[in-house]
């Protein structure tokens, strides 16, 4: 299954909470570059852990795992290995 | 990458924006100014407009703009020469401004240790990663961190090296969150080496205990990787200081206005003055406060731009400390936007190893908790540790009984941003009385009233506070 269109609508959705519609690439920083903060990757942590069953416990968390699309790929590839 | 830098740079990437009147230009959206910021002439007239504004703003101007010099020239070398400029911040300049002495190696030497020690742990967390350092490490360093302040604490006066033992307990605190962020960086496949992640331990751009910014991952992140991107990062730091200064002097004239014109007591002068049971009528305490608290504002965002203009300049597009926290309509929202680098060392070192372990069945446990666990525990933590003088006078266990008032500062202000982060997705009310500005004054409030609990020096007794507090309200005489 492909998880990135899922990923893409959601950070879409999030940054539209905050006023923010401008578009973003698969590799474009979201948390670093401060157009999300720290809150909003607490949502990003919620939606894997719900919709694709990571455990943030197991593989460690630091923001730059869920900065990006790309990002949250490779994450969700590594926790499955 | 990305060299967006504030929110409302961010705003400007979108829809086409009204035009607004602005004190400083937006000079990095000027194709022109960009292209010319390319050029020799351009970075030779960026970096004297630059240096000329940092020497208002720091002694070491001529160092500062003599490095940022030399990482413009060569930004390939960039995060190389960021760790030469922190050794030569941390180790050389000590020695070049002070005739030498041994009052003043031991202390150098207690530094080069303490960064040594940072290596050693570093490396340990990314060799054995399975073992319980490996897994735990901030936890691990913290919690020794504790016990060694407090294993020193009580030796001191027992034998000769002990003081030294506390001395060097209170140097290493200047590192203790340098190397939190190295240990969070273990991870990374990207990983620097620790010669790269030296260069963020106190970088020679400037650092409270707090780092700014953040640590070697988020220098990553951020750095300029084309010379375009470099520009539009170097003219943001040459506005940013240019902002700086002006707020500096908004700073002075505040100051001279309130405590000499208009002859308002301090808010250390008015408190003492309730110690003292002789105090200053309650509407004279009120405008103490809120003096107090403009004050903490403002010269909390001059430090935080002076340090992120040098940083921008070096070429990493760090986010602003402080960002328009009086606009803020929520707590947690005031939160970010008034430290937002301490804000952030909380959130990663204690709210999201809290996030991931604890309440996960149970959403609004989990992010109350992990909340208390940054704003409130991490906080106190963090300040506790921070004057080590005070822990020797007092010793140990008088000190933490000290610090009460801060601790429920922290723990009011925990409990606060966790509501608030709750309550968070009401919607919001429309208007600009009822939208904007009556959240703003209440925000306003909240910090101003717990401000009078912000005390960190252990001077008084917790009950003082309440006093005062009571005073305000006209509660008590």
């Amino acid at each position: 299954m492909d998880q990135r269109p899922a990923i893409r609508e959601f950070l879409k959705d999030l940054l539209a909470t905050k006023g923010d519609s401008a578009q973003f690439s698969d590799g474009s920083s979201l948390l670093l570059s401060g157009r999300l903060q720290s809150l909003d990757a607490v949502e990003i942590v919620v939606f894997l852990e719900e919709k694709f069953g990571v455990d943030f416990a197991d593989v460690g968390f630091a923001q730059d795992k869920i900065d990006s699309v790309d990002a949250i790929i490779s994450l969700l590839s590594s926790s499955r290995n | 990458m990305s060299v967006t830098t504030t929110p409302a740079d961010l705003a400007a990437t979108g829809a086409p924006r009204p035009f607004r009147l602005r004190l400083i230009p937006p000079l990095e959206t000027y194709p022109a100014v960009v292209s010319f910021a390319q050029t020799v002439p351009g970075k030779i007239a960026l970096l004297l407009l630059f240096g000329a504004g940092l020497k208002f703003a720091l002694p070491e101007w001529k160092e500062l703009t003599l490095f940022l010099a030399l990482i413009t020239v060569f930004p390939q070398h960039r995060r190389l020469l960021v760790t030469l400029g922190m050794l030569q911040w941390t180790f050389l300049l000590p020695l070049e401004k002070t005739a030498f002495s041994l009052g003043l190696l031991f202390p150098l030497l207690m530094k080069a240790g303490s960064c040594l020690i940072g290596g050693v742990l570093f490396w340990c967390a990314v060799r054995f990663r399975r073992s319980l350092f490996g897994r735990r490490p901030i936890l691990v360093l913290l919690v020794g961190y504790a016990a060694f302040a407090y294993v020193a604490s009580v030796l001191v006066g027992t034998f000769r090296g002990a003081a030294l033992l506390w001395s060097f307990s209170g140097i290493f605190a200047f590192y203790l969150w340098f190397i939190a962020y190295a240990l969070l960086d273990r991870d990374s496949k990207d990983r620097d080496s620790f010669g790269l992640q030296l260069g963020t331990f106190r970088p020679f751009w400037g650092s409270t205990d707090t780092p700014y910014p953040k640590g070697s991952s988020y220098l990553r992140r951020i750095e300029a990787r084309s010379p375009e991107q470099l520009a539009v990062v170097q003219l943001k730091g040459l506005k940013l200081l240019a902002w700086a200064l002006i707020l500096k002097e908004v700073f002075s004239a505040f100051q001279w206005l309130i405590y000499k014109q208009l002859a308002i007591p301090t808010f250390a002068t008015a408190f003492e003055q309730s110690v003292h049971r002789a105090p200053y009528p309650w509407f004279v305490c009120w405008t103490s406060l809120v003096a107090a608290f403009l004050e903490a504002v403002l010269s909390l965002s001059v430090t935080g731009h002076e340090i992120i203009a040098c940083c921008r300049m070096a070429g990493f597009a760090a986010l602003r400390n402080t960002y328009r926290p009086l606009q803020s309509r929520t707590i947690a929202e005031f939160w970010n936007r008034y430290y937002y680098y301490f804000k952030e060392l909380l959130v990663d070192v204690f709210f999201y190893p809290a996030f991931m372990r604890y309440f996960k069945k149970r959403p609004k446990m989990r992010l109350f908790f992990a909340t208390i666990a940054a704003a409130s525990f991490g906080n106190a933590y963090y300040h506790f540790f921070s004057e080590p003088g005070t822990i020797a006078t007092l010793g140990f266990w008088k000190s933490m009984v000290a610090f009460q008032p801060y601790m429920f500062y922290c723990l009011v202000l925990g409990v606060a941003i966790g509501i608030s982060q709750l309550r968070k997705r009401r919607p919001i009310p429309t208007g600009w009385v009822r939208g904007k500005l009556v959240p703003s004054l209440v925000v306003a409030l909240f910090y101003c009233l717990l401000h009078v609990f912000a005390d960190t020096s252990r001077s008084y007794p917790i009950h003082e506070h309440f006093r005062f507090l009571a005073h305000l309200f006209a509660l008590r005489s």
